[in-house]
């Protein structure tokens, strides 16, 4: 087997093993948790089947149902896993009788449009600025950018995107106030169409983009620095190698860190681009599990997050491809993992 | 040695640059609810007052103080931020320092679970496991972002660990028979002391972030003030497409303030501690 097949498969295992345990951490917070908020929630709509009893019992059957009460633990569990896989994540109960799936489904293609070209951006300026600042270390530049990026890296995306739509939105009117479209629209191929969504794009976009840049730069900044004070770019210099030739060397290695920092950090970025979706209307998974918490809506809560990490888990899974393709550690079997 | 050590660190601007506005604002924090005696759940004047003499940073949608919720709200931010991180380092101190020790079988499956724990994002955890608690007091939610934040410190700790554990004070214990938990507690985390204080300081400042997400999305504590307390209600009753841009400022401010000095500070020690960054 080559070494990069071992290397994938290693990772593919790792990643199907994390994903199990966090079934296993869905499966039993509701089970685990003092006062079973699963109960107290199917005791409240047992409670509420004199106003609409029909509906209700229904509901509370279905719930009864698929949370497998009454069956040993472990059959509960498996049922749990296998209904997942087969990709049935359950009923709503505040959309009741809509599937959780189908609902997910209809808000994530808004997030993912957000998230994954707001992280590529900010990891591609965060760290070009980043390199800069290191190259030119204790310089007027470096000396600016630094401030700029501690805080920046320091700021929540859902601040920043509060203080963006105040200034930009409501203050100049330059941007629209909230929301994917205005509201009206019907969702169509049109230039009309794609330039109203790109105008309420831009907003929660840049919030994103920004406040996620500084962290890159900073960690970008301190490799090259580590890097340039290297033994091999001492030598490669006393050579007379070109400053571009070195600097070349620098990057590429100061980079591989970077891509698996990528992998790490999207979970964290997610977060943070989920209740910045709040402070625009945005009708992505963020808005949808805003809505799910705050009715208690446990199964459409559990759907959106197995969606959510199984979406993050499969960018972790790409970004180990790149990893592999890149480092030439792993082409020859050099490094382990 | 410590006195010397303080003269040393006084010497660096960064360092404190962030001690002067952390120290500041903990302050603010501690004294403020006690000078400023005015209830920050308590109706006390018109709505959506503009800052003002009598209301220094106005009022919200129900009249309340808003002075008087920053002021309780840094206090609470930061017992949060102080107990999730102890929590954190507790746990990840312990991890490491024992993976790094002990080697073999022991290292090997401690570490699969704090990958396993380090793939899933943390702040998902924290709102997964706070979605499932009723009331939810301050502790409660520092124990969510401590137990679900612990991983990187274990992997660094380890890394300290590995390249400690080889010295020849480690082997001069050893020869004396000491035990293994009193040559780690005793000879190695001592030894590490600089760099879990960093970690602490680092957990502290993404433990009062996470706070405030966890409040923004309705997770956080279900009684009293918090920084991401204020911003949520702020965010709920829609202050910025309103223009009442006294509510939500304020508590961000402060919140970047206390983080950035908190990263700042780990920044200074960073410098101090390793001389390649320190140089010229």
């Amino acid at each position: 087997m080559s070494p990069i097949m071992r290397f994938i498969l290693r990772r593919v295992g790792f990643l199907f093993l994390t994903f199990i345990v966090f079934m296993l951490i869905i499966f039993a917070l509701p089970r685990a948790i003092p006062g079973n908020p699963l109960s107290t929630l199917l005791s409240q709509l047992f409670q509420q089947a004199q106003a609409n009893p029909e509906l209700i019992k229904a509901v509370y059957k279905r719930l009864m149902d698929e949370f497998g009460v009454g069956k040993p633990v472990h059959i509960q569990f498996i049922d749990f896993i296998s209904r997942t896989l087969r990709g049935d994540l359950g009923t709503s109960i505040a959309f009741y009788p809509r599937k959780v799936g189908e609902i997910v489904a209809a808000y994530l293609p808004w997030s993912l449009g957000l998230l994954i070209p707001a992280t590529l951006t900010s990891w591609i300026i965060g760290n070009s600025l980043g390199a800069l600042a290191g190259y030119k270390r204790k310089s007027a530049v470096d000396n600016l950018m630094l401030p700029v990026f501690l805080t920046l890296s320091q700021t929540p995306y859902y601040w920043l995107a509060m203080i963006l739509l105040y200034v930009f939105a409501v203050n100049l009117g330059v941007f629209p106030i909230g929301g994917a479209y205005s509201s009206g629209r019907i969702p169509s191929l049109t230039f009309e169409f794609i330039a109203d969504v790109l105008s309420h794009y831009i907003l929660p976009f840049l919030s994103i983009v920004l406040s996620a840049m500084g962290g890159w730069a900073i960690g970008m900044r301190v490799m090259v620095i580590y890097e340039l004070g290297a033994d091999y770019i001492n030598y490669a210099d006393s050579l007379g190698l070109p400053d571009r030739k070195l600097l070349r060397y620098v990057f590429k290695n100061s980079m591989l860190p970077q891509i698996t920092g990528l992998a790490l950090s999207f979970g964290t970025i997610l977060g943070g681009s989920l209740i910045t979706e709040l402070v625009f209307n945005y009708p992505g998974t963020g808005y949808l599990l805003f809505r799910a918490i705050s009715t208690l809506d446990y199964p459409l809560i559990q759907g959106v997050f197995i969606l959510l990490i199984s979406t993050l888990l499969l960018a972790n899974l790409i970004v180990d491809f790149v990893y592999a393709y890149i480092d030439p550690r792993i082409r020859t079997g050099y490094l382990g993992e | 040695m410590v006195s010397q050590l303080i003269r040393d660190l006084l010497r660096i601007k960064k360092f404190d640059l962030s001690v002067a506005i952390f120290s500041s604002i903990l302050i603010i924090g501690l004294v403020g609810p006690i000078v400023y005696e005015v209830d920050p759940v308590k109706m006390i004047g018109p709505p959506e007052q503009p800052p003002s003499e009598k209301y220094p940073l106005g009022t919200d949608s129900y009249g309340r103080d808003l002075l008087a919720q920053l002021l309780h709200g840094i206090r609470n931010s930061i017992y949060i931020g102080l107990t999730a991180a102890a929590i954190s380092l507790a746990i990840g101190v312990t991890i490491g320092a024992l993976s790094g020790y002990r080697g073999g079988v022991a290292d090997s499956s401690l570490m699969l679970i704090t990958d396993v724990v380090y793939a899933l994002p943390s702040i998902m955890l924290m709102m997964l496991i706070a979605a499932y608690l009723k009331e939810r007091n301050p502790i409660f939610v520092a124990l969510v972002i401590g137990v679900t934040s612990w991983p990187w410190v274990a992997r660094a700790v380890r890394s300290q660990m590995l390249s400690l554990k080889s010295r020849d004070f480690i082997y001069m214990s050893r020869m004396a028979g000491l035990s293994d938990i009193k040559i780690i507690f005793e000879d190695l985390i001592p030894n590490m002391a600089s760099y879990i204080f960093m970690a602490f300081v680092l957990l502290m400042s993404g433990a009062m972030i996470a706070e405030a997400g966890l409040s923004m999305i309705g997770l956080g504590v279900t009684r009293g003030v918090s920084l991401g307390i204020i911003l949520y209600w702020a965010q709920l009753l829609e202050s910025v497409r309103r223009g009442i841009w006294w509510w939500f400022i304020p508590p961000g401010a402060c919140l970047v303030a206390l983080a950035t000095s908190l990263l700042l500070l780990s920044t200074a020690l960073d410098e101090y501690f390793s001389p390649r960054l320190r140089g010229g």
